[in-house]
């Protein structure tokens, strides 16, 4: 049976608003966008349990979304962790307490600083990627073709970049942290002089699994997002060439945002149970 | 073909990699908490706990051989606290150990250091429960402290009356500063008992010359050699 998932172009081609306020317009776009957005979720989770299940095009996906993707995290972390250690060594030396530095970077960056900028990054490349391939897909009909060929295109298109970006940015996650902790060893030791040994404990010293568990649990729903919101501004892309740009510009910002505002949400739930 | 199996490969050791971070993430903080170790508990009953918490550290002897596990109030004044110690160590933890509450550095978390008991008692069992001794507070410090600067501020106030009187010429020691007739006649007094000690001393010379006197003086002096004779002889034994 054919999707349909174009409530959004119903609502605003009725004639009758022509001369509508703009900033009700907006307002109601807003919500059609939330209602058609919780659709394509729960469509998300109505499919995703049916066969066929498309692994060989999911382990695709996890490549090219996952260990395509590593360079970037890993360059980012390494940096994250050098420049938080530099940054954070004169306000510790006020307090004598330079000996504080690893766990305590090692507490930023893992409960932090690193699933955050990691899923920024993640949102920046991959979400964009994804919001504009299937654009470009819906352009050239590609999506149409699968249709007619009896390949279920949401199936095959959208539920494995889902689950890819879902199952690899905890991955990204866990490498940036440790490439982090890695740039922050040497971070410590640029007007330091600690051994690999000392610092490894230092760090483990102060962390628990109410830093790593929490954190880790996080990034799954923040790759789901990413991936979610790009397939589902590539997949409602309907201005042409044009829309290409777009699906590939507001599925970043969307992502990026969603993923502070679901950050915000599980640093309130965590603080409930851990404190 | 060959570069999918290729792309696969690099995957799955990217794959392996993550989660074998993680896995190792997880061992060495559970390692940390004694999760994985074989491990026995101790309890001790504190009056005050000075806001130690489930999870901060157990030294003995300085080294860290395990965690807080429980901490429960049986009665209104007494708490317990539950500790989970690396069985490694049990064999130099006597029954006789005491512990203390105290703090990782000025600024760091609680911890219970246990301070080792004499030789000659048997080794800790599962559960037992160790004495404890009340940990100085902050707060104990801070009064001692002020007590301290109290009795300080009324010393050196009783310095600055004295001080001011001595400025001012009153007094004895205010008027040798202050008085130039004063210093004047206490130098010549001190000039005065110069010369009479020696006089005096002139005098009782010639007393000891005098007839009558002279047996006395003799008399003293063998006395005094005797003694003296006394004392060799029993610093040569």
């Amino acid at each position: 049976m054919p999707i349909d998932l174009n409530i959004k172009e119903k609502v605003i081609a009725k004639p009758a608003e022509v001369s509508e306020n703009p900033y009700a317009k907006s307002v109601k776009t807003f919500f059609v966008e939330v209602t058609q957005l919780t659709k394509f979720t729960l469509l998300f989770f109505k499919e995703v349990f049916k066969p066929p299940f498309e692994f060989n095009e999911l382990i695709k996906q996890c490549y090219l979304i996952g260990y395509r993707s590593f360079p970037l995290v890993a360059i980012t972390g390494f940096i994250m962790g050098l420049v938080l250690t530099i940054q954070s060594r004169p306000t510790l030396a006020e307090f004598g307490a330079e000996s504080w530095l690893p766990a305590m970077v090692a507490v930023s960056i893992i409960r932090e600083i690193g699933p955050v900028i990691t899923a920024l990054i993640f949102a920046g490349k991959v979400g964009s990627g994804i919001g504009a391939e299937l654009a470009s897909m819906k352009v050239t009909e590609q999506i149409d073709a699968m249709e007619v060929s009896g390949i279920n295109p949401f199936k095959y298109i959208v539920i494995t970049r889902i689950l890819a970006a879902t199952l690899m940015l905890p991955l990204l996650v866990i490498a940036a942290d440790a490439i982090s902790l890695y740039g922050a060893y040497i971070g410590v030791n640029l007007k330091g002089d600690v051994s690999f040994h000392l610092f490894f404990l230092k760090v483990f010293e102060k962390l628990s699994f109410a830093d790593i568990l929490p954190a880790t649990i996080k990034t799954i729903f923040f790759g789901f997002v990413v991936g979610l919101i790009g397939c589902y501004k590539g997949y409602n892309s309907n201005k042409g060439t044009e829309g290409v740009g777009a699906a590939a510009n507001s599925a970043v910002v969307i992502a990026s945002l969603s993923v502070f505002i679901i950050d915000m949400i599980a640093v309130q739930i965590t603080s409930l149970f851990i404190k | 073909m060959k570069n999918a199996t290729g792309n696969k490969m690099r995957l799955g050791i990217f794959v392996t990699v993550s989660i074998g971070l993680f896995m190792a993430g997880i061992y060495f903080i559970g390692q940390r908490q004694q999760l994985f170790g074989s491990t026995f508990h101790i309890s001790g009953v504190f009056k005050d706990i000075n806001g130690l918490q489930i999870g901060n550290n157990v030294l003995f002897s300085g080294i860290n051989v395990g965690i807080i596990n429980n901490i429960e109030q049986t009665t209104d004044t007494t708490v317990r606290v539950e500790m989970l110690i690396n069985e490694d160590s049990r064999k130099f933890m006597k029954k006789n150990v005491k512990a203390i509450i105290g703090s990782d550095g000025l600024m760091g978390n609680k911890l219970v250091t246990i301070i080792p008991g004499a030789d000659g008692k048997p080794q800790l069992a599962d559960n037992d429960i160790i004495e404890t001794t009340k940990a100085v507070s902050m707060d104990e410090i801070l009064q001692k402290i002020k007590i301290t600067s109290d009795n300080a501020a009324n010393i050196t106030g009783d310095l600055a009356v004295i001080m001011q009187n001595i400025r001012e010429g009153k007094g004895t020691i205010g008027k040798l500063f202050s008085d130039t007739v004063f210093a004047k006649t206490v130098d010549e007094a001190l000039v005065n008992i110069k010369q009479g000690a020696g006089g005096f001393k002139q005098n009782m010379n010639a007393a000891s010359h005098n007839f009558l006197l002279r047996g006395f003086f003799k008399k003293k002096k063998k006395e005094s050699e005797k003694e003296k004779e006394k004392e060799k002889g029993t610093n040569n034994k």
